[in-house]
């Protein structure tokens, strides 16, 4: 009989928590459905540690624009003119490497730098003029658009002599030298896979009795191992995949980073506090002494930088800046944060979202171009994915009412 | 006769939006520990009144003395630090954040600076929520519920303890019992009764006249941006509402020689 109940209020909990998160496991859901399909389809090819890799690093800008994309999203804005201002700072490292002569490691965070004082601009417009973001960064889309050109227009490509930029898209974090068992696995990588797995546990048990200390309501022991048991899987295996191949990527290195430092922000700091009320309700946060021309500020300030970042990335993917660079970035990464759970509505929306969001988006692409499949169908494909996101949301916010 | 100082006294305030004449004038006097009752038709001019208080407006014209000492506030935030504290009529609450969020919303506690970054201390905060809910009696089972998804008296009962989270002097309530059901209304009422045990001043707008004469010690009436009545609320409720409903109406004007151009 008590075990029983137990069961009953086991589901009662399950299905709560699952209602409750529904958004975020049905973004896990379609991700592992994709991966599942993808792998039958191409036969195991789109698994394949290659190609996962491959993957990574072919998505990194996009996935990092979509973290400052979803920021945007956040405080109610969009940012239209980041794939051209991604394009165009790309351009600016390689003339700062190239033409000014000056070293990576001066060149990289003078770009970034570039990319947060250019955030200022639609940030100005938007919080001090009041005008839409939608049309303060279309003039940002055009306006980069031609400053890449001009760039360009002397040189054409500007090919990137430099290994070490070059490396940051298409290298690999080295290997503990000298370890003779299981050949042909990147040791570091596992090592570093079962270090994450540790520290997530050790956290969250932690986490759990400190919650508790305060009587405050923690998962049933059941879930909460569930959890631990279902990220130590997810992380395990992403680890081992990667290490079949060259290991983790300085690429997957930059993502990690950024998921890291943006996750902290949101969820633990006053800013990202203040950040999400803004979304939620601009009066109510301006009434509670929270400044909301500040935040506008600060968050196209990060979405700028982010750009410069995601320029540096794909800059150093293709080892030149070309004319054409980021064009539609702007498009995937607002496309990823949707997918990613961000709201239409304004403050909702996570890092770890807008990421897994990004990866759906390029694992779309990805197995879709193994499959042989016309670039066509693809946008309609993803076109699907992103209003099926879009319907998904405004499906479960209603619910809620 | 000596009075104590006023906690709060405004006098002669005005404000325009455009060419709307929201309040031509108003005196306004509360004394420490007393609860005073702000009625008037809809535009009559009481939540803007309220906003001048509490820095969400400035106003063109006109004075405020806390404590009898003359006072600038100029923001939300000034008149937070002087210990004032507004429940808007719209609750001003971020429905996308949960309870403990929406109490300490733009007064985090810190639990380290890293430079410029601020982190948060949720704990802290969570645990402070709570005790701060039932301390008012406020029966929410989590201080991480998502406000979005509260009743609407919850909500209200949010917006009151957010305003006297932090040992305030005066609270401002615009409309606390609006839309609200009889029995949350009674907690509404229950909870400004407490308030003023507690110390604290209170002023509160309603056009629910039972409310204001259960709770109020004294009352104004605005009409068209003018004070037309002020007194102690006394007598039967049924000829304190007739009285009251007259002066709303316009039937009838304490000060009618003043104010008008
Ligand atoms: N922000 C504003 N911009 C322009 N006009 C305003 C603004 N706020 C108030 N007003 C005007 O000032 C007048 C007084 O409004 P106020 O909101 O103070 O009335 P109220 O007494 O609170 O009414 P209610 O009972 O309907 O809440 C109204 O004519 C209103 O239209
Ligand atoms: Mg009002």
């Amino acid at each position: 009989m008590g075990t029983r109940r137990s069961g009953i209020l086991f589901i009662k909990e399950a299905k709560e928590m699952l209602l409750n998160n529904i958004r975020e496991f049905g973004m896990y859901i379609v991700l592992f459905v994709i991966i599942i399909i993808f792998t039958i389809t191409t036969k195991g090819a789109f698994i394949s540690s290659r190609n996962i890799s491959n993957l990574l690093n072919q998505g990194g800008y996009i996935a990092v624009l979509a973290v400052g994309m979803t920021l945007v999203i956040i405080i109610r804005h969009i940012d239209l003119s980041v794939g051209y201002l991604s394009g165009f700072l790309g351009a600016v490292a390689a003339i700062a490497m190239v033409s000014w002569h000056l070293p990576v490691y001066i060149a990289i965070p003078l770009v970034l730098l570039f990319g947060a004082i250019a955030g200022l601009a639609p940030g100005f417009l938007v919080a001090k003029m009041g005008i839409p973001a939608f049309v303060a960064t279309l003039a940002g889309w055009l306006g980069y658009r031609g400053a890449l050109q001009l760039a360009t227009m002397r040189t054409g490509t500007i090919i990137i002599p430099n290994a070490a930029f070059n490396a940051i898209s298409n290298g690999y974090i080295p290997d503990i030298p000298g370890i003779s068992i299981l050949p042909g696995v990147h040791k570091l990588t596992l090592i570093l896979g079962v270090l994450v797995i540790l520290l997530f546990i050790i956290n969250s048990i932690k986490d759990r009795r400190k919650t508790q200390s305060y009587n405050f309501k923690v998962l049933p022991v059941e879930m909460f191992i569930l959890k631990l048991v279902f990220v130590s899987v997810v992380v395990g295996c992403i680890a081992w995949v990667l290490s079949g191949y060259r290991g983790l990527s300085w690429t997957a290195v930059i993502i990690l980073g950024v998921i890291l430092i943006y996750n902290f922000i949101m969820t633990q700091t006053f800013l990202g506090r203040h950040i999400y009320a803004v979304g939620g309700n601009p009066e109510a946060a301006e009434l509670s002494g929270i400044s909301v021309k500040k935040i506008t500020y600060v968050v196209f300030s990060s979405m700028g930088m982010l750009a410069g970042l995601s320029g540096i990335m794909f800059a150093s993917r293709l080892q030149s800046a070309t004319t054409t660079a980021g064009q539609l970035f702007e498009l995937d990464a607002i496309a990823a944060a949707f997918v990613g759970g961000a709201s239409a509505t304004g403050g909702v929306g996570k890092v770890t979202g807008s990421i897994i969001g990004a990866f759906v988006m390029m694992s779309l692409t990805n197995g879709m171009n193994l499959m042989g499949i016309d670039i066509s169908y693809q946008y309609i494909v993803r076109a699907a994915v992103l209003a099926g996101a879009v319907i998904f949301d405004v499906a479960t916010r209603n619910r809620k009412k | 006769m000596i009075e104590a100082t006023p906690i709060v006294e405004m006098r002669n305030i005005k404000k325009n939006f455009g060419g709307v004449r929201a309040l031509c004038g108003v005196d306004l006097v509360l004394k420490r520990n007393e609860v005073l009752g702000l009625v008037g038709d809809n535009a009559a001019g009481k939540s803007t009144l309220m906003k001048i208080l509490s820095g969400a407006y400035i106003p063109d014209g006109g004075e405020i003395f806390i404590e009898g000492k003359k006072t600038h506030i100029a923001s939300p935030s000034d008149a937070r630090r002087i210990g004032i504290e507004m429940v808007y009529q719209d609750l001003a609450l971020a429905d996308n954040l949960d309870v403990a969020a929406n109490v300490f919303l733009g007064r985090e506690a810190a639990s380290k600076k890293l430079g410029p970054i601020s982190v948060m201390d949720k704990h802290y905060m969570e645990q402070e929520t709570k005790r701060l809910l039932d301390r008012l009696k406020i029966d929410i089972s989590s201080v991480r519920s998502i406000v979005e998804r509260l009743s609407g008296g919850q909500r209200q009962a949010i917006a009151i303890v957010r305003a006297t989270a932090f040992n305030n002097k005066v609270t401002i309530m615009d409309e606390p019992t609006a839309a609200l059901s009889v029995a949350a209304i009674r907690k509404v009422i229950d909870l400004i009764n407490e308030l003023k045990a507690q110390g604290n001043s209170i002023i509160i707008i309603s056009h629910r006249l039972e409310d204001i004469y259960e709770v109020s010690d004294r009352m104004i009436v605005l009409r068209q941006g003018r004070k037309v009545r002020e007194c102690p609320v006394i007598g039967k409720l049924d000829e304190f509402r007739e009285q009251v409903v007259a002066y709303i109406i316009g039937a009838r004007d304490d000060f009618a020689e003043r104010g008008v151009d």
